[in-house]
């Protein structure tokens, strides 16, 4: 894709609508109002970092997004189609939509090779040859080809994320949600994930991440927004986000970290 | 030297420490027993009373086995256990369903399991030689027990009754068997030798052997009271009771003396059977030699001992002759390819000797009208207790010469299955998965099996002549059931699983009222009212055979605790499964049909298994609701006259059986659990 505009480390815009669309969205879990009025803007190919404490409602918002949790107010537009209880927009938008989680939730009773060519073969009925060719592609790009006919449990947690991750990749999505990718991880495997998604940004992917990775932030986001109850307090570039910061909860919050 | 704090702190390991063998003590045969058997004085105590407990039932059971038991109730009833009254012509089908069902396990061995072992081949072969060898040995090692039975024309007094020999005893043979005949006089020299007369003999034989032990204890009564009397030790009160005791007892007679036992010649004719003609005629002398004769044909012949000159009896030491079991049942007619008759329809009377299952189809020899009496398996009993050699050539040579062919055509059949999966997977399963070819080969035929098993065993239409439901009896049935109600239950159970869980309350509501009431009522009462209360409902329903009605009861009954065990393992299916499955894009049929439910059955393996062998067992229940399954048969087997009250025998017989089958089924459902991703799912992630 267009290296040189990423390169520039600017914020890129392709296309002048933005690919997700939120607007005053608001959550509530019973009683307790865990979004309130977020409204994000996300463009095409842009790297977005999600920072905040925990319980901050920062993975709820990004789960908003593929409508693996519902919102009850606002608006989120995705690609251009608006997330209602649609079941037909509901599909569609996953489609679009990969996510990574924070336990990897690979499918333990598959092969590799099986977790990844299930959703192409399902959901878009591709022959069985074209996704194996596929899925072999995706295990070259996040480093272990040798390891397709081994099942989730006999790999390593970072190379458990990896084959999340290519699952993922393999559905052709425009956008990539990652909810904590290394918060799992040992330290000696946090490296080889966070490799894999770097270039992956560096490839014009789409992607919302919520991590505590202060250097992948710092290195590969175009924009850090900072989450703290479930309202967005701050957001910018990462120089001007962890140089600049103004608000009083997105100071204390990075001296406690950095 | 001294060292500082600091310079404590600080030290690097350059040198790697060898890598040692453990200690003599710690690995191999002597460390495990150790270890596990007397690691401490409680362990020890326990291990020698454990041991000790392990020895006594053995040997007691091996005793009783040797010793007491008849195992003819067994051996003779095989086809009833099995099979149960099915038409014979249909016998084939079975034994065809049998062969697939080995063939589809050895194709399933070569397609899951390792390669078979080098040592699994020998034994299997030491085992099927052994099967064939030990039965030629023991018929021509060890001679088949004798018989003695009586002759001679004195009453004997057995309580108010008088017991009188029979002068003519039918029996059946074979073309060159020898009989052979002496008098006994070592058996009855005197009254302790009769007393220890222990053999296959007749009922008057028995008595005089009781009779004799019952006068050797009174003599033994009256001589110890006796030397009580001589003393000087007992009270008067004593020596009054004594003397009263004496008083009442009869003085005991000498049996020997009494009955003149041996003392007269005995006059012996064989006849023909079927015309009575005498075929040898001789004279038996006490103290003379053995007489001998060999039979000319297959047949019933008649042997005839009298005693002429004087009064009195003897016993006859015979060969040759043994005991017969009569079986009657109706046979269609029966026609060869040419559409010949070959035999007519009618009722059969077939006559087995004991020993040998040899059969003979004539009719019993006739006397002016009046059939005579064959060496029957009640009046021809084995008495007293049977030495090793004599159940060696009569249970255990027979039982093996009964196993050894069907077993050897079993292991063919398994044997060709494991090569045909070998072969398709050399051919054709592709380099990557290269059990691909056998794998589903296996799975295919595993699907079809229940189906043809249905198929074979009921008949279809003109292809397959149908069978009578009511026929269906023993392991037969007990197999149908259980497999249908497997089969039968499986989808449902899911549905039902998946419809407790449902998000709709009315699917959600039916569904747990369904799995409730089923599991709040014994399988027996789900029994009778498929048996008996459902035919009040629609009397149409009384014409479908209990088989039938007994089947879709087992359906009812175990698709309810199917269900809970499924639900149990959907629920253990972490969240992040479904969220992942829908963060790809799989719609809800999808998430279960290929992520949780895969794995909630995977993971509920143990408790399905549990469950089929519970089902499997239970399904003894029907016996109740007069279906003659395994259990059925058993209770009907010690309702014949000659095997009656075999109790111990005839359970412990269909107890071996559950066990197997239920043994198989744990252990399949073990290489199951460890298939597959089986091996990686061990450790969650």
């Amino acid at each position: 894709m267009s290296e040189s505009l990423v390169e520039q480390g600017a914020v890129t815009q392709m296309d002048d609508e933005p690919i997700i669309f939120c607007q005053n969205v608001n959550k509530w879990f019973g009683e307790f109002h865990v979004l309130r009025d977020v409204s994000l803007e996300v463009m095409p190919q842009e790297v977005v970092v999600i920072l905040g404490p925990s319980g901050s409602g920062k993975s709820t918002f990004i789960r908003c997004i593929n409508r693996l949790e519902e919102h009850q107010e606002g608006q989120i537009i995705v690609d251009g189609m608006e997330l209602t209880h649609d079941v037909r927009n509901i599909a569609a938008i996953r489609r679009e939509i990969g996510m990574v989680f924070q336990q990897f939730n690979l499918f333990p009773h598959k092969t590799v090779l099986e977790n990844i060519t299930l959703g192409p073969m399902k959901v878009r009925h591709w022959p069985r040859d074209k996704a194996e060719a596929k899925a072999q592609e995706l295990l070259n790009r996040v480093g272990i080809p040798e390891q397709a006919a081994k099942y989730p449990g006999q790999l390593s947690g970072g190379q458990q994320q990896r084959v999340a991750i290519a699952r993922a990749l393999a559905m052709e999505p425009k956008i990539m949600l990652f909810d904590e990718p290394t918060s799992a991880l040992d330290p000696e495997m946090i490296k080889e994930v966070l490799d894999v998604m770097k270039e992956l940004a560096r490839s014009g992917m789409t992607m919302l991440v919520v991590t505590h990775e202060m250097g992948f932030a710092r290195e590969v986001a175009d924009r850090v927004i900072f989450f703290d109850h479930g309202r967005i307090v701050e957001q910018g570039t990462p120089d001007y986000f962890f140089e600049e910061a103004q608000h009083e909860r997105t100071k204390l919050f990075l001296s406690q970290i950095l | 030297m001294t060292t500082s704090k600091n310079q404590q702190h600080n030290i690097v390991y350059f040198e790697e420490p060898p890598t040692k063998a453990p200690p003599l003590l710690a690995v191999g045969a002597l460390a495990w027993i150790r270890d596990n058997l007397f690691s401490s004085w409680l362990d020890t105590l326990l291990t020698f009373l454990g041991l000790a407990f392990i020895i006594t039932v053995i040997t007691s059971f091996l005793q009783w086995s040797i010793n007491q038991a008849n195992w003819f109730a067994v051996i003779f009833n095989v086809r009833q256990f099995m099979v149960g009254r099915l038409e014979s012509q249909a016998e084939w089908r079975i034994w065809l369903l049998v062969l697939i069902v080995a063939f589809a396990g050895g194709l399933a061995w070569a397609a899951w399991s390792s390669r078979i072992s080098r040592s699994v081949i020998i034994v299997t072969v030491f085992v099927l030689a052994l099967m064939f060898l030990a039965p030629q040995f023991i018929g021509s090692a060890i001679p088949l027990p004798d018989s003695h039975l009586v002759a001679g024309n004195q009453g004997i007094q057995a309580g108010s009754l008088t017991q009188v020999a029979q002068d003519q005893i039918a029996f059946i043979a074979k073309t060159g068997d020898i009989v052979t005949f002496r008098i006994a006089d070592e058996v009855a020299t005197d009254d302790e030798t009769l007393a220890q007369l222990f053999s296959f003999s007749d009922n008057v034989a028995n008595t005089l052997r009781n009779a004799a032990a019952t006068s050797l204890s009174t003599q033994a009564r009256m001589d110890e009271i006796n030397v009580l009397l001589a003393g000087e030790d007992l009270t008067d009160r004593q020596r009054v009771n004594l003397e009263n005791e004496l008083g009442r007892i009869e003085q005991p007679q000498v049996i020997t003396e009494t009955y003149s036992i041996n003392r007269l010649p005995v006059n012996l004719r064989i006849l023909d059977g079927a015309t009575l003609e005498p075929l040898v005629e001789t004279i038996l002398q006490p103290e003379g030699d053995t007489f001998s004769f060999t039979l000319p044909n297959d047949g019933w012949f008649v042997v005839e001992k009298t005693i002429t000159e004087g009064e009195g009896l003897a016993i006859l030491q015979t060969t040759g002759i043994f005991p017969i079991l009569q079986r009657s049942f109706t046979r269609s007619e029966e026609l060869d390819a040419g559409g010949e008759v070959v035999s007519e329809a009618g009722r059969v009377d077939q006559f087995v000797r004991m020993t040998d299952n040899f059969v003979l189809e004539a009719p019993q020899p006739q006397n002016n009208g009046t059939a005579i009496s064959y060496s029957t398996i009640i009046e021809f009993k084995y008495r007293g207790e049977r030495p090793l050699l004599d159940y060696l050539s009569l249970f255990l040579g027979p039982f093996l010469q009964m196993l050894n062919t069907p077993l050897l055509i079993l292991v063919i059949a398994g044997g060709l299955g494991y090569v045909a999966g070998l072969s398709a997977d050399t051919l054709f399963s592709p380099e990557e998965k290269p059990h691909r070819a056998s794998q589903r080969a296996a799975t295919w035929l595993l699907i079809a099996t229940p189906a043809l098993m249905f198929i074979l065993v009921a008949g279809v239409g003109n292809i397959l002549p149908l069978t009578d439901p009511r026929r269906w009896g023993g392991l037969l049935l007990t197999m149908m059931l259980t497999v249908v109600g497997i089969i039968g239950s499986f989808p449902i159970g899911v549905l039902l699983a998946l419809g407790r869980r449902s998000s709709l309350p009315a699917v959600k509501l039916v569904c747990t009222l369904y799995i409730e009431l089923v599991r709040g009522v014994p399988f027996i009462s789900v029994l009778f009212m498929g048996a008996l209360l459902l035919p009040l409902t629609n009397p149409a329903l009384s014409e479908v055979p209990g088989a039938y009605r007994a089947m879709i009861a087992t359906i009812i009954f175990s698709a309810a605790y199917l269900a809970e065990n499924v639900r149990g393992g959907l629920q253990s299916i972490p969240p992040g499964q479904e969220e992942a499955a829908k963060a790809i894009g799989l719609n809800g049929l999808q998430t279960i049909l290929y992520i949780t439910l895969p794995q909630a059955l995977r993971a509920v393996i143990p408790a399905l298994v549990g469950m089929f062998i519970g089902l499997f067992k239970d399904t003894s229940l029907v016996a109740i609701v007069g279906l003659i399954d395994l259990t059925g048969i058993t209770n009907s087997v010690v309702a014949q006259t000659e095997f009656l009250g075999d109790r111990r025998e005839t359970f412990l017989f269909i107890s071996i059986i559950y066990f197997v089958f239920s043994y198989v089924m744990s252990y399949v459902s073990r290489r199951i659990e460890a298939s597959g991703a089986g091996a990686a799912m061990a450790k969650r992630i």
